[in-house]
Parts: C-alpha cells; structure tokens; sequence
C-alpha cells in the first residue's frame, strides 16, 4: 500500500530530510515537528514499513545515564530519494495548515 | 536490550492470549446453543470455565512479573526524577500502568516497542507537555492497534521472508 502524504507525514519526512545522516529520536522529532509524540509515532512506524526509515535502540546503560534508551530514527539511501521525490511532487502544506498543527500538537 | 526488562514476556503468554480469546467464543456459541440445545448448555459452561481457569493461570507469571518491575525502583515512570513538578508519584505510576495496559491491545512485540518508546520519551519531556503526551499516545493507540494487528495477519498469510518487529 502507497503511503498516503499527509500534512503530518510531510512535516515528519520534512525534519528527517533538513539532515538525512542525521538520527533523531522521538522527542527531537516531535519538537521540530509540532506533532504530539502520539501522532508521530504511528507515521514514523509507517514510513519505517515503507522503508523510508531505518530505525534503532539506542545502546546505553539506562542506570548510568539515568534515562531510558531513545529509539533513533534515520532515513534510509533509498527512503532519503523517494522521499524527496514525494515531497517534490506533492502538495505543499499551507502555512495556515501548519501554524495550526504547531499550535494544537498535532493531534490525531 | 532495555525492552526486554520492561515487560516481560513468558513462555504461557501464547496460551494465555488463546485461552482468553476461546473463552469469549466458548461464551458466544453458548449463548447460541442456549438458544437451540439446551441440552449442551453444562458442556458449553464447563468449556468456558476451564478456558478462564487456564487463561487465568497462565497469566499468573506475567502479572507477578509486571508487579516486581511496577514496584522496582527507578523502573518505569515511577523513577527517580520522572514525577518532580508533573504531581505525585502515584500519578505517574498510574500513568505509566495505563499505558502498559493499552500496550496489550497490539501484538506482544509492538506493544512493548510502542511503550517502550513511550517510556523513554515520557522520561525526557518536560512536565508540563507530560499530560498532553500522555493523552496522544493514549488516543493514537487504538488506532495503532489495529493496524499492527492487520499488519501481523497480512505478515501471516504471506508467504515468504518475515521482517523484525
């Protein structure tokens, strides 16, 4: 099944390509974003099934670091091109769209 | 793996989930049979009486498992740090309880992903964006669910390589 390119899925592809080397965790994402952690956990899932995004544990000592490990999301060499492309031909979100995502988290 | 010490999974997990979801087809044909053969009602009862006492008895390790890692220290949202400013302690037990029971409507292996990944964020946001984080996990979860279940029969019925997670 073809992901569908919401506005949502686009601010969440949007943050990981600024950086496609670069791996962001849930929180990093949800506050470059705008969108409840809730909402893109599931995107994130989704994109992650597509192959757009590989995705890991991270590998400390939660007792040391005094935190639970983050899962850290990238864009895989292939999901980084057909994401591009897919924003590229997609339509852009309105910045109305997005001021009241920012504003209301995002919430599914 | 930290996941793993979260919630745990034991070996009767299977027989548990079985149990449980032939007892409410035990209690649907019964209702049936009630209906049309009375006569097949006490092997309809006991049918469904034996199915809650297994399901009931292969959940035992699992619930006293999830008991010892609630009441562990530094475990879960009830962790050191985890409650300053966002209220009291019990509150984020309480939190963290519901999200490990609605962690149980996915599959076994992304319900604890999914609260895995709950946990971890819950831990590092501040408190004042806590409750709203909560709430959206919460609320997205049903959702989640059901396309984690379509997404574990579709992986079932296809033939071919099974991907992780």
């Amino acid at each position: 099944m073809a992901l569908r390119l919401t506005v949502q899925v686009q601010l969440v592809v949007q943050a990981l390509l600024r950086d496609p080397a670069r791996e962001m965790y849930g929180l990093e994402l949800s506050e470059e974003t705008g969108l409840q952690p809730g909402t893109a956990y599931p995107i994130l899932l989704r994109l992650e099934h597509e192959g757009w995004v590989a995705s890991r544990w991270e590998d400390i000592d939660p007792r040391a670091e005094k935190r639970p490990a983050r899962r850290y999301y990238r864009l895989t060499a292939g999901g980084a091109a057909e994401a591009s492309a897919a924003l590229a031909g997609a339509r852009r979100p309105k910045s109305t769209a997005l001021r009241r995502l920012a504003e209301g988290g995002g919430t599914a | 793996m930290t996941l793993r010490t979260m919630m745990p999974r034991t070996g009767l997990e299977w027989v548990e989930k079985l149990a449980g979801a032939g007892m409410w087809i035990a209690i649907g044909a019964s209702s049936y049979l009630v209906s049309t053969r009375p006569e097949w009602k006490w092997a309809a009862a006991g049918c469904i009486m034996t199915l809650a006492v297994v399901s009931a008895v292969a959940g035992i390790p699992r619930r006293l498992a999830g008991r010892r890692l609630v009441l562990r220290k530094g475990s879960g949202l009830s962790g050191r740090g985890r409650d300053d400013g966002d209220g009291s302690a019990g509150q984020a037990v309480r939190r963290w309880r519901t999200l490990a029971v609605v962690s149980r409507l996915m599959p076994a292996s992304a319900g604890r992903r999914w609260l895995g990944e709950a946990e971890s964020l819950l831990a590092e946001v501040t408190p004042a964006r806590r409750g709203a984080a909560v709430r959206s996990y919460l609320l997205s979860a049903p959702r989640l669910a059901v396309m984690m279940w379509a997404r574990q029969l579709l992986r079932r019925l296809r033939p071919g390589p099974r991907r992780p997670g």
